[in-house]
């Protein structure tokens, strides 16, 4: 059944009238507006979906509304903080790290989540922490050099969580 | 002026036109002074071209970037001809209403044809912006010379005017000429165009503007799309392909919060409700699941139908289906020469049915109200499709918009289009629009795949080890069925079936040579074109094929290639790859070394795709004990002519290598007799980031104005499976035949 359900996100409380058991993903997407998570597989398969829930990646697409409850999801709007772009974000830029970019959502996330654990970590490590984030289009190697970038960025666990 | 016709208008709240540099520069609604209806002409300067006030100007192509960054590409060619600043260009892509068709974006080609389209278009405008600022100087046009969007008068720089006060609000409409239609239009044929020799813009990495958008999350996906009103389908496929609906047992569906209602039209069935969530529920209900459990096992009820043959069976249901022989070369006579000879080599070559797999399932809004119908679509054919949807609506194509908007990539015809049908039968049922989202299972199970193909080859060398024959024959199912799969749910079929085609480039110089493809229509599933249509195949087959026989000859196979090429890009591809690599001569398959159980590997390949020559090498290791490959090095030697955006290039190169590094050592769709059972991906393993190669090395060949661009997007797909698989020969002495290479097989064919 539908209800009121309050969700902080990206550092806000935000109403959604949506069934519990419902889905985080369509939630965030359709009411409120935030794109940046998609719709990849609803299967937690692939990554695009992600979103970090109390500082840590999850796949919105098989997290119930129910389960969000009392946490703190920030999204790829939120990531940056404001009007200033996150480190990886920027790094993305730099490398030119993209073709479609329909997967740059799980991948920056996921990245993000990994870098805030661990901040100084090897090429290995890298693609080790990507390993269960899709990419269709073979934009490995720009990826795992801007992740690489963004690491070497000192401000990189200043950011928002 | 803002532009022809209503481009800019918002429709349904959402804003289909696309800013290249500044996004947020669009003039608001209802602006649209010299605004005129209907069609736009080609042969009109302002069907290509709108030079704005404000000294902005305005792009128009009915091409569309399928995240190949060609919108970028695009306006460097425009800009350069035009001598206007990239950042003041504005480019509208595969907008129905405002841009002509220049075919769909697909095979390579529309830096390719349409770029030297828009050129002309171009350097036409230039002429005639020319010619206006000669009427307003009171000048000759030779005192004139354009800098940057303005026209300066020669030797008194303080007399200038720029683009935008000279057009001051009017509409180009000049007749610049124009003939012929899509790939064989010919824009502005006299337009005199610039030495390329000349470029600014032309050559250089130009970073793409929608990348910012896309790390923040602001760009908007055809998926990000939303219209006021709109309500949410999902599809509900038959449990068999061919299946028939029987009935619809609807129970339980009308307690969904939201739901609206199903759509039930022949075997077509859909359902439609205010949320996703409950369209997505109620489509669970009739059967739309990862596995559902039978024809008769959910609300859904389909007939049984169990038509495709058995997966194993695949490739001699393709030999034996009626089609077309086709010669590719026919020299000498192979026969007599198969008489003489010393060794004979013979060879089968096996390749399975793959899939796009885009990493977002298709997604298409549709809103039919009564005799009009606007369509939202990240299709790779908006013309085309606004012709279908006329069809299978029943609405004047006049009537029918179709807005194009960026769909995640799709690497040649996946579901798009056939969203798009989803949508426009729902939107037609309900009245209202619907946005038609495929869940994971639809695209994976119904997309159109690359078709499995099976070859068979014969060599022949004399005593000297010298080539003395070469057949190849390939038979091909449909790469180009268009048929759109409501429609023929429905019992309207609409597109054709096509008939495939052995797409292969033989430049050997063998003396006797037969080289021939079977071409036929559609065997078991819906098959389209999918990156490199069979030439991904066939190259791995001839590429792999040459490297055994040089084997047989105990030669070097790099110079095996070379002593049957007279093909000067081919040789020079090659070469430069070599160089690259740092390649040293020595017999094929004498095995680099070994490491306990992991051997070690290097593999050539080549090909030529529509004039565009790719050579790659790679190092290869191959664990014995547990059969996986690892690819740790490519180097690829690219020859497309003249580079648009080298970065750009490179990345679709990137692209092109880890994609079918995918395809050739983990792809295959697995079917039973009813359906496809790779609906997912854990079915359907794609490469991850820890299997990618260490580095990517690239060099571009005849990057130089004097070569015409040709296009990128995928010949440097074609050659890598025969690369791997001669890598692992070389490693292993085991020769693989039969993609995927997975462990499992490779495992089977080492005897390990
Ligand atoms: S959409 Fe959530 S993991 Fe794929
Ligand atoms: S860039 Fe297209 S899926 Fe990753």
């Amino acid at each position: 059944m539908a209800q009121s359900i309050t969700l902080n996100v990206n550092g806000k409380e935000r109403t959604v009238q949506a069934d519990e058991q419902s889905m985080l993903l369509y939630a965030l997407r359709d009411n409120l507006g935030l794109h940046g998570p998609k719709f990849g597989c609803g299967l937690s398969e692939c990554g695009a979906c992600t979103v970090l829930m109390d500082g840590k990646a999850v796949h919105s697409c098989v997290t119930p509304l129910s389960a969000v409850r009392g946490r703190k999801i920030v999204t790829l709007e939120g990531l940056g903080g404001g009007s200033e772009l996150h480190p990886l974000q920027q790094a993305f830029i730099d490398e030119q790290a993209a073709q479609c970019g329909y997967c740059l959502n799980g991948v920056i996330m996921t990245a993000k989540a990994f870098l805030d654990t661990h901040p100084h970590p090897t090429r290995d490590q890298i693609k080790q922490a990507l390993d269960g984030t899709l990419c269709r289009c073979g934009t490995h190697m720009r990826m795992v050099r801007a992740i690489e970038r963004a690491s070497r960025h000192e401000s990189t666990q200043e950011g928002q969580a | 002026m803002i532009g022809r016709r209503d481009f800019l208008k918002s429709s349904g709240g959402v804003f289909i036109a696309f800013s290249l540099f500044e996004p947020q520069r669009w003039p608001a609604n209802g602006q649209k002074p010299g605004a005129s209806s209907g069609a736009p002409d080609a042969s009109k300067l302002d069907a290509w071209l709108a030079v704005h006030p404000d000294n902005t100007a305005t792009l128009f192509t009915g091409k569309v970037d399928v995240g190949t960054g060609t919108k970028t590409a695009l306006a460097q060619i425009a800009a350069d001809e035009l001598d206007f600043p990239i950042e003041r260009l504005v480019v509208v892509m595969g907008d129905t209403a405002t841009t002509i068709d220049q075919g769909p974006s697909y095979g390579s080609l529309t830096i390719r044809v349409a770029g030297r389209q828009i050129r002309h278009a171009a350097a036409a405008g230039r002429a005639v912006l020319l010619d206006m600022g000669a009427d307003y100087f009171k000048l000759p046009a030779s005192q004139l010379e354009v800098r940057a969007g303005s026209l300066v008068v020669v030797g008194d720089p303080s007399r200038t005017v720029t683009f935008g006060a000279l057009v001051s609000g009017r509409r180009l409409d000049v007749s610049i000429g124009a003939t012929g239609q899509t790939f064989g239009m010919k824009i502005a044929p006299k337009a005199v165009l610039k030495d390329p020799s000349t470029y600014t813009v032309v050559g250089k990495s130009i970073r793409r503007t929608d990348i910012p958008g896309k790390v923040t999350g602001e760009f908007t996906f055809i998926q990000d799309v939303s219209v006021p009103g709109m309500l949410h389908g999902r599809v509900v496929r038959p449990y068999g392909v061919g299946a028939k609906l029987v009935s619809v047992d609807d129970s339980g569906l009308k307690e969904i919060p939201g739901f609206v209602q199903v759509v039930r039209r022949g075997n077509f069935l859909g359902v439609v409700a205010e949320t996703e969530w409950a369209a997505i529920q109620a489509a669970a209900k009739l059967g739309s699941t990862l596995q559902p459990a039978g024809p008769d096992k959910a609300g859904a009820k389909w007939s049984d139908w169990n038509g495709l043959p058995a997966m194993n069976e695949i490739w001699d249901v393709v030999r034996k289906t009626p089609g077309q022989n086709e010669s590719v070369a026919n020299k000498g006579s192979v026969d007599i020469a198969l008489g003489d000879a010393a060794q004979t080599v013979k060879a089968t070559y096996l390749t399975p049915f793959q899939m796009h797999a885009t990493l977002g399932p298709s997604c298409a809004i549709a809103d039919v109200n009564g005799q009009r119908a606007t369509i939202w679509s990240g299709t790779q054919m908006p013309h085309q499709t606004q012709r279908d949807m006329s069809t299978l609506l029943g609405i004047p194509m006049e009537n029918v918009e179709v807005h194009w908007v960026e769909a995640a990539g799709a690497y040649g015809r996946n579901g798009l289009e056939h969203a798009v049908a989803d949508a426009a039968l729902m939107s037609q049922a309900v009245g209202k629009p619907v946005r038609v989202q495929w869940m994971r299972w639809d695209e994976h199970g119904w997309e159109p795949k690359g078709p499995p193909i099976a070859q068979d080859l014969v060599g022949a060398l004399d005593a000297t080890g010298k080539v003395i024959a070469w057949r190849h024959h390939m038979w091909v199912p449909t790469t180009g069925d268009t048929r759109l799969i409501a429609s023929e749910l429905i019992g309207k079929p609409i597109g054709r079936e096509g008939r495939g085609s052995g797409s292969v480039t033989y430049a050997y110089t063998f003396e006797n040579a037969d080289v021939s493809s079977h071409g036929e229509g559609r065997v078991g599933l819906l098959t389209a074109w999918l990156r490199s249509p069979a030439q991904f195949e066939t190259t791995f087959a001839m590429e792999s094929f040459i490297d055994e026989l040089a084997a047989a000859a105990k030669q070097d196979p790099l110079t095996f290639r070379l002593s049957y090429l007279e093909d000067r890009r081919a040789i020079g591809v090659l070469q430069a790859a070599a160089e690259a690599y740092g390649w040293k001569s020595r017999p094929a398959g004498s095995q680099g070394p070994s490491t306990g159980d992991v051997a070690h590997g290097r593999g050539l390949a080549w090909v030529n795709r529509d004039d565009t020559y790719v050579a790659a090498i790679a190092d290869v290791t191959v664990n014995r004990s547990t059969g996986v490959i690892r690819v740790s090095r490519v180097v690829v030697a690219h020859d497309c002519g003249l580079v648009i955006n080298p970065d750009g290039m490179k990345n679709q190169i990137e692209g092109n290598i880890i994609q079918s590094m995918s395809r050739t050592l983990h792809e295959e769709v697995t079917f039973d007799q009813a359906h496809v059972t790779s609906r997912d991906w854990r079915g359907y393993p794609i490469l991850r980031f820890t299997e990618i190669p260490d580095a990517i090395d690239i060099v571009l060949v005849n990057n130089r104005p004097e070569y015409p661009p040709n296009g990128g997007g995928e010949p440097s797909t074609c050659q890598t499976a025969a690369m791997i698989g001669n890598a692992v020969f070389d490693a292993t002495g085991i020769r693989l035949r039969q993609t995927p290479f997975r462990p499992e097989r490779v495992k089977a064919a080492l005897g390990a």
